[in-house]
C-alpha cells in the first residue's frame, strides 16, 4: 500500500499523462488508432531529440536557445552541400555527397555547441548569451546560404529520413527512440553523466572533486547542438528542401517540454525520461486538440496555460 | 551633562539547533557608558549571542532587556527600532551609492510626489558624521572610500538610529594601526554618551587598550566577565579554552622517514610567499595562523584550485604543477574545503553520489557505472568513517555538520589518495563528531596517508598534529612541537 503510494506520488506527470489520454480516446474521433498514435511519435521526434541534449545541458545549469535556428540552417546547410557537389564543376555521384553533407552538418552543429562551452567556461561568457546571438546570427547564415528561398537538391529516397517507415514504425520516430537510449544511458550509467549532474548542482564542489568542469559543459553543449543539427537533418529530409524559415521558436517548445518533465532551470535536478513524458504531453495536447477542430489560436492558448500547469505540479510535488 | 546610561540584560538566554544547544542560559548584564569586549573561539556561542542581538536569530527562549524593559524583535529592523545596532565583519555599504545615501538607506527624507530630497540628505547625513567628529565628504561614492573610512560610514550608519546598543564584530580585522587608533577614540566618545558597546575580538592584545570589561563565552555557556585590569593575557587564555583536556593520540602513530610532499619557495602574489616545508608519509602536520594569515590559500593553491606565481612541489618525489585539482587529485592529492556546504558538496545530490564524486573514474569500468556499483562504495565508506544517515540516496543535505564532513573526508579516501589536505575539518561539528574526526585523522596516519591540517582551533592542532607550523602574514614564521610545547606559547607565537 506504501510503496504504491511512493510510485503514485513520484509519478504524477505520468498519470496525468494517462489521464489525459483517457479523456483524448473517449473524446477525440481516431485518437485510439495506432496509427495516430505513431503519427505523435513521428511528429514529435524531431524536437524529442533536442529535448534530450537540452536535458543535459540544463542540469548542468546551462541553456542553449539557438537549437531552433540551428535546425534550419543545418537543413540549409545539408541542402547547400548537396547542390554544390552534385552541380558542375564539381558534379560528383549523389549518395557520397549527401552522405558528407549529413555528416558535415551535424560535424558543424557540434562545433559551434563546442564554441558556445568554450566562450562559458574560458571567458565566462553566460550561455544564454552566447546562444541567443547564435540564435540572430544562424538564421541569417541559412537565409544567406539559400538566398532566401528554399533548396530543393534531394532525391526521393532522401525523404525515407524524417518521414520514412521502417517495419510500419515512423523512421524518425526510430531515431529519437534510439537517441532516447542513449542519453539515458549516458545520463544514468556512465561517470560522464555523473558529472554532468554534480557541475549543475555545485560547479565549485565538483572542480575542487577533480571533475574537468570545462570538458564536461563544453561536451554537454557541444552534443546538443549536435542533436539539434540531425533534427535539421530529419526535418530537411521531412520536407525535401533546405528552409531558411522552418522551425522558428522551437526553442520554446524544446525547453518547456525539458521543464515540464521535472528537469530545475538551477540545474542538477532532473531526469531523461520526465523529459520523455514532457515530450509525449505537449506532442499529445496538440494532436488532441487537432483531432477536436480547436482552432490553432486556441490551442497556444491551451497549450501556455497547460505548461503552467505540469510545471506547478512538478513544483508541488519536489516540495513535498 | 547627566547622560543617561543605557544598558543591555540577558535572562536565562537559550538557543536551541537540532542537535546542538548553542547557548545555555546566559545571563548577561553590560551598562552603558563602558565598552565591553566578548570573546570565546569559534562555536562558544558568541555569534549566535551577536546574531540574536542583531534580530537576526530568534532565542529559543529567554528575555533580553534593553535600557531594563524586556524587549522582542524578530528582525534586524526591529532590533534597531529597540535600540539594538550592530556593525558587522563584512562591510556592507553599496558601492555605488554616496556616503549621504548609504548612512541614510532604506529612509531617504522624501519630497511631495515620493521624490527624494537630496539637499535634505545631504544635511542630515553631514549631522550624524560631525555628531560622531568624523570629517567625509557625503557626496563621495562608497567604493572610492578606503576600508577604514568605509567602517566609519557604517557605524555612522548604525548611530544615526540613536541606538542604546552598538556592537561591533571584529571591526578592527581589516585596519591599519593608525586607523585602529581613531576607531578606538570614536568608540570612547560614544562610549561616554552612555551608549553600551559591545566589542567582539580575537586579539587580545587590543583588550587592555580598549575594553573595561572582558565577557567570556565557552561551549554556550558563560564562563565569566572580569575587569580588563584584571585580564591577563594568561587568563583570558585559560578562560577561553578552559582546562585543556589531553586527548590521546595513539602513541605508537609515527610520522615515517621519507616524504611525501616536498614545497619550495610556493609563492602567490598577495597570500602567501617563499613557502617551503616537507610533509612526511604518515605524517599530521597543523598549520596555525589567525584568519587572513594565508593558510586557506596556501592550501587551495597547492591542491590547483588557485593559482600559483612560482616554486616547486614534490609529490612523492615526483615534481609536479599544480595546475587544476583534476590534475592533483589524479597525482594523489586531496582537498577538504572550508566550506564544506558550498565547496566540499553537491548539496542537493545524494550522499552516494557524493561519496563518489572523485573517484568516478575509479568506480566504473570503461566510463560506465551503476548505482549497484556505487550503492556497493557508498557502504564501504560510511562503514570505514562511521556515517549516520537515513539513506545513502536521500541528499547529503539532509545530514549533520559532522556526517556532511564525514561525507567530504571519506570521498577523498576513495581515491586513495597520498596527502589530504584539511582545511578547518572540525568547524561546526558538534564534540563527538569531531572526536571521531580525529580518530578518522589519526587512522589517516597510520595508513601512512600525509595530513596537513589548518584549523582556528588551536588546542586541537596541539592534539592532533606531529608537528604544527605557524603561519603569519603568507610566510611560515616557525614551527613547534606539541610534545615540548604548551597551548600559551602556540596562542602567543600566533598573536605577536
Amino acid at each position: 500500500m506504501n510503496r504504491i503510494r511512493i510510485l503514485l506520488s513520484s509519478a504524477v506527470l505520468e498519470m496525468v499523462l494517462v489521464i489525459l489520454c483517457t479523456i483524448l480516446a473517449a473524446t477525440a474521433p481516431n485518437f485510439l488508432t495506432a496509427e495516430n498514435l505513431l503519427n505523435i511519435l513521428r511528429n514529435v521526434s524531431m524536437q524529442g531529440l533536442i529535448a534530450l541534449g537540452m536535458t543535459m545541458v540544463i542540469i548542468a545549469a546551462e541553456i542553449d536557445l539557438s537549437v531552433g535556428s540551428m535546425v534550419a540552417f543545418s537543413g540549409c546547410l545539408t541542402a547547400w552541400i548537396t547542390r554544390w557537389g552534385t552541380s558542375p564543376p564539381v558534379a560528383l555521384p549523389m549518395v557520397p555527397v549527401l552522405m558528407a553533407a549529413i555528416l558535415l552538418s551535424i560535424g558543424v552543429g557540434f562545433l559551434l555547441g563546442s564554441l558556445t562551452g568554450f566562450l562559458r567556461t574560458r571567458f565566462a561568457v553566460p550561455s544564454f548569451i552566447s546562444t541567443l546571438a547564435l540564435l540572430t546570427g544562424l538564421t541569417g547564415a541559412a537565409e544567406l546560404i539559400t538566398n532566401g528561398f528554399p533548396l530543393t537538391p534531394f532525391p526521393a529516397w532522401y525523404n525515407f529520413i524524417g518521414g520514412g517507415y521502417l517495419l510500419g514504425v515512423p523512421f524518425p520516430a526510430l531515431l529519437f527512440l534510439l537517441a532516447f537510449a542513449g542519453v539515458h544511458t549516458l545520463m544514468n550509467y556512465t561517470t560522464f553523466g555523473r558529472a554532468v549532474y554534480a557541475v549543475g548542482g555545485n560547479a565549485e564542489a565538483a572542480r575542487l572533486s577533480g571533475i574537468d568542469v570545462p570538458r564536461v559543459k563544453t561536451l554537454v553543449l557541444a552534443i546538443t547542438a549536435a542533436l539539434a543539427a540531425a533534427s535539421g537533418v530529419m526535418q530537411s529530409s521531412e520536407i525535401m528542401s533546405g528552409t531558411a524559415t522552418t522551425a522558428k521558436g522551437w526553442e520554446l517548445d524544446v525547453i518547456a517540454a525539458v521543464i515540464i518533465g521535472g528537469t530545475s532551470l538551477a540545474g542538477g535536478v532532473g531526469r531523461v525520461w520526465g523529459t520523455m513524458v514532457g515530450v509525449l504531453f505537449l506532442g499529445i495536447i496538440i494532436n488532441g486538440m487537432t483531432l477536436l477542430n480547436v482552432s490553432e489560436y486556441w490551442q497556444n492558448v491551451v497549450r501556455g496555460a497547460l505548461i503552467l500547469l505540469a510545471v506547478l505540479i512538478n513544483r508541488l510535488q519536489q516540495k513535498q | 551633562m547627566g547622560t543617561p546610561l543605557h544598558s543591555l540584560q540577558t535572562v536565562a538566554l537559550r538557543k536551541e539547533y537540532p542537535g546542538t544547544v548553542a547557548l545555555n542560559d546566559i545571563a548577561l548584564r553590560f551598562d552603558g557608558g563602558k565598552i565591553h569586549a566578548l570573546l570565546g573561539k569559534n562555536g562558544a556561542g558568541k555569534s549566535t549571542l551577536v546574531k540574536i542581538f542583531a534580530g537576526a536569530v530568534a532565542p529559543t527562549s529567554g528575555t533580553i532587556l534593553v535600557n531594563d524593559a524586556p524587549v522582542r524583535f524578530d528582525s534586524p529592523r526591529e532590533a534597531l527600532a529597540r535600540g539594538i545596532a550592530a556593525v558587522h565583519q563584512e562591510l556592507s555599504l553599496v558601492p555605488e551609492m554616496t556616503v549621504a545615501e548609504n548612512i541614510l538607506l532604506g529612509r531617504l527624507p522624501g519630497k511631495r510626489r515620493g521624490l527624494i530630497d537630496w539637499k535634505e540628505v545631504a544635511r542630515r547625513a553631514e549631522a550624524v558624521l560631525q555628531n560622531l567628529g568624523v570629517t567625509l565628504d557625503v557626496h563621495a561614492k562608497a567604493r572610492t572610500l578606503g576600508v577604514a573610512q568605509q567602517q566609519m560610514v557604517e557605524i555612522a550608519r548604525a548611530m544615526s538610529h540613536s541606538p542604546a546598543v552598538l556592537m561591533l564584530d571584529e571591526p578592527t580585522s581589516a585596519l591599519a594601526h593608525d586607523e585602529t587608533e581613531r576607531l578606538f577614540t570614536l568608540l570612547r566618545t560614544l562610549a561616554a554618551r552612555g551608549v553600551v558597546i559591545l566589542y567582539i575580538t580575537h586579539r587580545l592584545e587590543e583588550i587592555s587598550r580598549i575594553a573595561d570589561t572582558v565577557t567570556v563565552l565557552r561551549n554556550g555557556r558563560h564562563v565569566g566577565t572580569i575587569g580588563a585590569a584584571e585580564a591577563t593575557p594568561a587568563i583570558i587564555v585559560q578562560m577561553i579554552f578552559g582546562e585543556v583536556v589531553q586527548k590521546t593520540r595513539p602513541p605508537g602513530l609515527l610520522a615515517r622517514q621519507e616524504p611525501v610532499l616536498e614545497v619550495r619557495n610556493f609563492t602567490r602574489t598577495g597570500a602567501f610567499t617563499n613557502v617551503s616545508f616537507d610533509l612526511h608519509a604518515g605524517e599530521i602536520l597543523g598549520i596555525a595562523g589567525l584568519l587572513g594569515s594565508g593558510r586557506t590559500e596556501l592550501l587551495r593553491a597547492l591542491f590547483g584550485a588557485d593559482p600559483h606565481d612560482s616554486g616547486t612541489v614534490l609529490l612523492g618525489g615526483i615534481p609536479v604543477r599544480p595546475s587544476s585539482p583534476a590534475q592533483m587529485c589524479q597525482h594523489g592529492m586531496a582537498l577538504a574545503p572550508e566550506n564544506r556546504k558550498e565547496e566540499g558538496l553537491v548539496q542537493i545530490l545524494s550522499t552516494r553520489a557524493n561519496l563518489c564524486l572523485a573517484s568516478l573514474q575509479r568506480i566504473a569500468r570503461h566510463g560506465f557505472t551503476t548505482a549497484g556499483r556505487e550503492r556497493a562504495v557508498a557502504a564501504q565508506s560510511i562503514h570505514d568513517v562511521a556515517i549516520s544517515l537515513p539513506s545513502v540516496d536521500a541528499p547529503v543535505s539532509a545530514l549533520s555538520g559532522g556526517n556532511q564532513q564525514k561525507v567530504v573526508v571519506a570521498k577523498w579516501l576513495n581515491t586513495n589518495p597520498r596527502v589530504i589536505l584539511l582545511d578547518e575539518p572540525t568547524r561546526g561539528i558538534d564534540l563527538q563528531a569531531k572526536q571521531q574526526m580525529f580518530q578518522l585523522i589519526w587512522d589517516l596516519s597510520a595508513r601512512g596517508i600525509g595530513s596537513i591540517v589548518v584549523s582556528s582551533e588551536l588546542e586541537e592542532l596541539m592534539d592532533i598534529c606531529h608537528r604544527i607550523m605557524i603561519m603569519k602574514k603568507g610566510t611560515l614564521t616557525g614551527e613547534i612541537s606539541p610534545q615540548h610545547s604548551t597551548l600559551e606559547q602556540l596562542f602567543a607565537r600566533c598573536m605577536s
